[in-house]
């Protein structure tokens, strides 16, 4: 995980739907409000994709404690540089992005700071999944389920099997090999059914 | 003999030549353990595909901390780096906020640790009770050391909310109060719980979240009354929506 140095977003070939939520302001109009330093310009836009960001981040980031931080941090550097947006990617790709390459240096700078391997994972107790034996998995099981993931196969879990990049864009996202995306995808995955199995 | 792991997931992810597709299915047909792994791991990947259209609101106060950061920038400069903005936005709230959320995770940490003492204590039973009991007290202790910053942080958050108090209008600020009140049961709930089962832990998990809860509503108590000075009745607004009334 910690080998290659992962370049800013190469980015990948699907463009990413962001939904636009509720606002009806024109987003072209709000797009020329914002880099004019209009910040009810800049909440309209907040409310439009903070859903889409702050739940990328809460996954990414491992906790809503993090998300909300990482939310914040992600919308202060939009501000900071909405001025360079080029208009070449609608706004919410150039959002997602933007938040992207800050959870994954967030990921990043806590990996190397933190020594939470994998292995860490099966010393802990699993939790009662709410979900019966007959049942589907639910939601809030997987989401909490997402949090005990260990750093390096959560993110590389969220990309591929939440986000939909394939292990190409994963493994160039987080500066690692193909192959160890997918063996991160594959240990997360094995790891989720571990922590979610039926009683 | 059984696929390997990285076929069973290939073949989850539909990435297999027709060959080993046959292969797997064919292995499958006659393995119930692998038809399991791959009944699991399709519905792992299909709740997973779920979650990315289940998008999550940030919490009411998100904006208000980000207004005030943007704020601070345009007064003080940019501010640099993670710790920078964290610091810089939430003024007073943020430092007692900080407190508990420390203490709360340090507890929480704590507490995994106790808690995987205590069960493997008890699974060698007859030289478990002294080890047991030392856990249990650990655990008491750091749930007290969380109680005591938790209850630092709320004191703080309620001086702020009651100096300014003056700015709500008065159904706001009852309903406000009526909420701070069915917490306050709970968390008394939670002790009441504890006294009885100090080892309980459920309890002292429920304890933790309903200080919580009561440090995210001061919060909202205050980005309120910011909204309100500032006369931005769409910001407060927004916050009143999520304030209903708790216990009706």
């Amino acid at each position: 995980m910690a080998g290659k140095q992962r370049v800013p977003i190469p980015f990948p070939s699907k463009e990413k739907t962001v939904s636009q939520g509720t606002t009806h302001a024109d987003p072209n109009d709000l797009v020329a409000r914002c880099q004019a330093g209009d910040v009810e310009a800049f909440e309209a836009l907040y409310r439009a994709h903070s859903a889409r960001i702050y739940s990328l981040a809460c996954r990414m980031g491992g906790s809503a404690e993090d998300g909300e931080d990482l939310l914040q941090e992600i919308f202060l550097q939009a501000y900071r540089k909405i001025g360079s947006f080029k208009r070449d990617a609608a706004i919410g790709t150039w959002l997602y992005r933007l938040a992207l390459n800050h959870c994954l240096d967030y990921v990043r700078s806590r990996q190397a700071k933190m020594t939470k391997l994998t292995e860490t994972l099966d010393a802990e107790t699993s939790f009662e999944p709410v979900a019966r034996r007959d049942s589907t998995i639910a939601r809030l099981d997987l989401e909490r389920a997402l949090e005990r993931l260990p750093d390096g196969c959560r993110e590389a879990f969220v990309l591929h099997d939440v986000e939909g990049f394939d292990h190409k864009e994963v493994g160039e996202l987080l500066g690692i090999a193909e192959g160890t995306s997918k063996s991160q995808v594959f240990k997360a995955r094995a790891k989720l059914r571990a922590l979610l199995r039926r009683h | 003999m059984h696929p390997s792991e990285p076929a069973i997931h290939d073949y989850v992810d539909d990435v297999l030549d027709a060959r080993q597709r046959t292969d797997v299915e064919r292995h499958l047909e006659g393995c119930g353990d692998c038809r399991r792994l791959v009944d699991d791991l399709r519905e792992i990947r299909k709740m997973a595909a779920v979650l990315k259209n289940d998008l999550r609101d940030p919490p009411v106060r998100a904006w208000a901390r980000l207004e005030r950061a943007i704020k601070l920038e345009h007064s003080q400069g940019p501010a640099k780096g993670r710790r920078d903005t964290r610091t810089l936005v939430w003024l007073a709230a943020a430092a007692v906020l900080l407190v508990a959320t420390v203490v709360g995770l340090q507890f929480r940490a704590g507490q995994r640790t106790i808690g995987n003492r205590v069960d493997s204590s008890t699974s060698t039973p007859p030289n478990s009770s002294a080890a047991t009991n030392q856990a249990a007290q650990a655990v008491e202790a750091e749930l007290r050391a969380a109680e005591e910053h938790y209850t630092k942080a709320i004191t703080g958050l309620e001086q702020i909310a009651k100096t300014e108090q003056g700015a709500l209008d008065p159904a706001t600020a009852a309903t406000l109060q009526k909420n701070l009140a069915v917490i306050d049961l709970a968390i008394g709930e939670s002790r009441a719980a504890l006294r009885s089962q100090p080892a309980n832990e459920p309890a002292q998990e429920s304890l933790v979240e309903n200080f919580k809860a009561k440090i995210g509503l001061l919060q909202d108590t205050v980005a309120l009354i910011n909204e309100m000075r500032k006369g931005n009745e769409a910001g407060a607004a927004r916050i009143v929506s999520g304030l209903k009334p708790k216990g009706d």
